[in-house]
């Protein structure tokens, strides 16, 4: 017999509740996992959605972690292609959107671009064609977005109470866009009364050898421009990558996800801590037994934190499966499948098999010591 | 060791209570030789448990020594290790561990050892073998019968190969009959082994069966009596025929 058959053994004497502290351990680890799985994809596909593009530096209004409150002039889009090391720069806005659907109303992302632009390379049309300059009430549809709403092209979406013709239905490499809306930067700007204004700009520099160099120095340039009255616009250039971990939302969505994840974790160490005290408090004389016939306390050690371990690994298997599963299942949910990528990365993984391990040291040490420093006699004498 | 130092010994031991008011063993000197079979009796709270767990090294008199082999236990530095290598426990309620079968109880204390799994599950079954279970190796604790799990208790004191077996009222849930199987089991240990056997019990009948017999009484002993003369250890390879089901014959 293994020293393992022999820990399973024992998880095996008390099926109902090893596989209740399975379940809260997995629930633990599964919350983790799905959450910061969730948090990471969205930052993951945000910064996707800029570097597959090419965009180095991203420019929003100063101060505003909510790019969705970033509010720029159209104009400055000239000024930025005059910096030197600048290929090229396009302006973007951006906004949340109600589009109806029945009786019930579903929220949307909304790009507004120009049409011609680089940003529809990226796009693969599966059906229609694309946007052209001068289209009115034409929008594009996200795969995700045309799946949710039932629509195809010639139907009409009805977005701020005006019916829209669907004349494409795109699938992008983000799963933003899938999930979302495109329409022509000035409809957008009409729709929403924000004439001449944007959210912000990618900006897309020239190969240099000191990239960092050169991203460090256009940012400084973009940041001192002027309006036509020598007045600073107050806007703020930072590296894509830079720009997104600092975007409110991500930060708010990675916040959430350790709240909710030490939450999780601190639940399912309680539940691991009084399941292995009570197995130790019910094993009293059995523990005495082994000290007697010679086990040493470092063995008796290993026996608790090893039950722990097995206890705290099937529910780090359990979690995990259950997370990819969830984040899968949620991909496909109506109300998020905008936002959730439907993939759990695998450093995510690890992170929930590390917090187990976590769940079960903790869970598992103070049984183990208190099991391991009985007297044999006083262990031998309990009833 | 020189052949006349005993094999264990408890010189001028004291223990009292954990509640500090009542000695359970008062100024209490025996020696063991090796080979010797004794019975320890008295009764209720005369101290015989007490010297019982001082003597298998379960605890430490709070004056006095205990000496085996004549060396302090405390200089044998790790009280788990030298349990294990050289003392057996019998305990009257047999304590074996319900989820295991007979052969994988026989193997516990044999983790503390050098030999690996497929090693252990052999002399496991071996040492069953020995006590005439052979035909309940997979069988449960709960599947077997009162005698048949002592006897399980038992293959598992001598997992290790001990010199000494300590039994505190081995006999004491037992019928008669199963009794003496185990009893008879014990004289086979002893014979054949050459095992030293210190038996702590109430009753004639098992005390009868020893070599000599060491009557307790407040902490003090009172008597001691040899039987019969203590057999020469042989350190021979045990022989037990058995038949199968039954309690060992002796050859």
């Amino acid at each position: 017999m293994y020293f393992l058959t022999f820990l399973i053994k024992n998880l095996t004497r008390r099926k109902t509740r090893s596989l209740l502290t399975i379940l809260g351990v997995a629930v633990a680890v599964g919350t983790m996992v799905t959450l910061r799985g969730i948090s990471y994809g969205f930052e993951s596909s945000f910064v996707e959605s800029f570097q597959h593009r090419g965009t180095d530096i991203v420019v929003v209004a100063a101060g505003q972690a909510d790019q969705l409150r970033s509010d720029l002039d159209e104009k400055i889009c000239e000024q930025l292609q005059h910096i030197p090391g600048v290929k090229t720069a396009w302006p973007g806005l951006l906004e949340m959107i109600d589009i109806t659907r029945g009786t019930s109303v579903s929220s949307a992302l909304i790009h507004g671009w120009r049409p011609n632009t680089p940003l529809f390379d990226d796009l693969t049309l599966l059906d229609g064609r694309s946007l052209q300059k001068g289209d009115p009430h034409e929008v594009l549809l996200g795969t995700t977005l045309a799946s949710t709403l039932n629509k195809k092209v010639g139907d009409t979406i009805e977005m701020q109470q005006e019916p829209f013709r669907v004349v494409g239905i795109f699938r992008s490499f983000n799963v933003y866009e899938n999930g979302g809306v495109v329409i022509a930067l000035d409809e957008l700007q009409r729709l929403m009364d924000r004439k001449g204004r944007v959210t912000g700009f990618s900006v897309v520099l020239e190969p240099a050898e000191d990239r960092a160099g050169t991203v460090e120095r256009v940012c400084k340039e973009i940041e001192t421009l002027k309006d036509e009255q020598g007045r600073p616009y107050k806007i703020m250039a930072q590296e894509s990558k830079q720009y997104v971990s600092g975007t409110l939302y991500i930060q708010l969505a990675h916040g959430m996800a350790w709240i909710t994840s030490a939450i999780a974790a601190f639940i399912g160490a309680i539940s691991m801590l009084n399941t292995m005290i009570t197995s130790v408090l019910e094993r009293i004389k059995e523990i005495g037994i082994l000290r007697a016939m010679g086990w040493r306390k470092g063995r008796v050690v290993r026996m608790i934190l090893g039950e722990s371990m097995l206890l705290s690994i099937a529910g780090g298997v359990v979690g995990v499966l259950g997370a990819v599963l969830v984040t899968r299942w949620l991909a496909t949910v109506p109300e998020v499948n905008g936002f959730v990528r439907g993939d759990v990365s695998p450093v995510i993984m690890m992170q929930g098999f590390v917090t187990a391990l976590v769940v079960a040291l903790v869970g598992g040490t103070y049984p183990a010591y208190r099991a391991a420093h009985w007297l044999p006699t006083e262990a031998l004498r309990h009833e | 060791m020189s052949e006349s130092e005993p094999l264990l010994a408890a010189l001028r031991v004291c223990k009292v209570y954990p509640d500090g008011k009542v000695a359970a063993l008062v100024d209490l000197s025996l020696e063991i030789a090796r080979g010797d079979y004794v019975a320890i009796m008295g009764p209720s709270g005369s101290g015989k448990s007490t010297l019982l767990n001082l003597l298998g090294a379960l605890d430490e008199p709070d004056r006095g020594e205990i000496r085996f082999e004549g060396k302090p236990l405390n200089a044998y530095g790790n009280l788990d290790e030298f349990r294990s290598r050289r003392i057996g426990f019998v305990f009257q309620s047999f304590h074996l561990l319900p989820t295991l079968t007979a052969l994988e109880n026989v193997q516990i204390p044999m983790f503390e050892g050098p030999l690996r799994a497929a090693q252990r599950a052999q002399k496991a079954l071996e040492l069953l073998q020995t006590v005439g279970l052979s035909h309940r190796l997979q069988h449960l604790p709960s599947r077997l019968s009162v005698g048949e799990r002592q006897r399980v208790a038992i293959a598992r004191a001598l997992a290790n190969d001990p010199p000494l077996l300590l039994a505190d009222e081995p006999t004491g849930n037992l019928d008669t009959r199963t009794a003496n199987d185990v009893l008879d089991l014990f004289a086979a240990l002893h014979r054949d082994r050459g095992m030293t056997l210190v038996v702590v019990t109430h009753s004639d009948e098992v005390a009868l069966r020893a070599e000599r017999v060491v009557r307790i009484r407040d902490g003090r002993i009172i008597e001691d009596t040899r039987l019969c003369t203590p057999r020469t250890p042989t350190h021979e390879i045990p022989i037990i025929a058995h038949a199968q089901g039954r309690g060992p014959d002796l050859v």
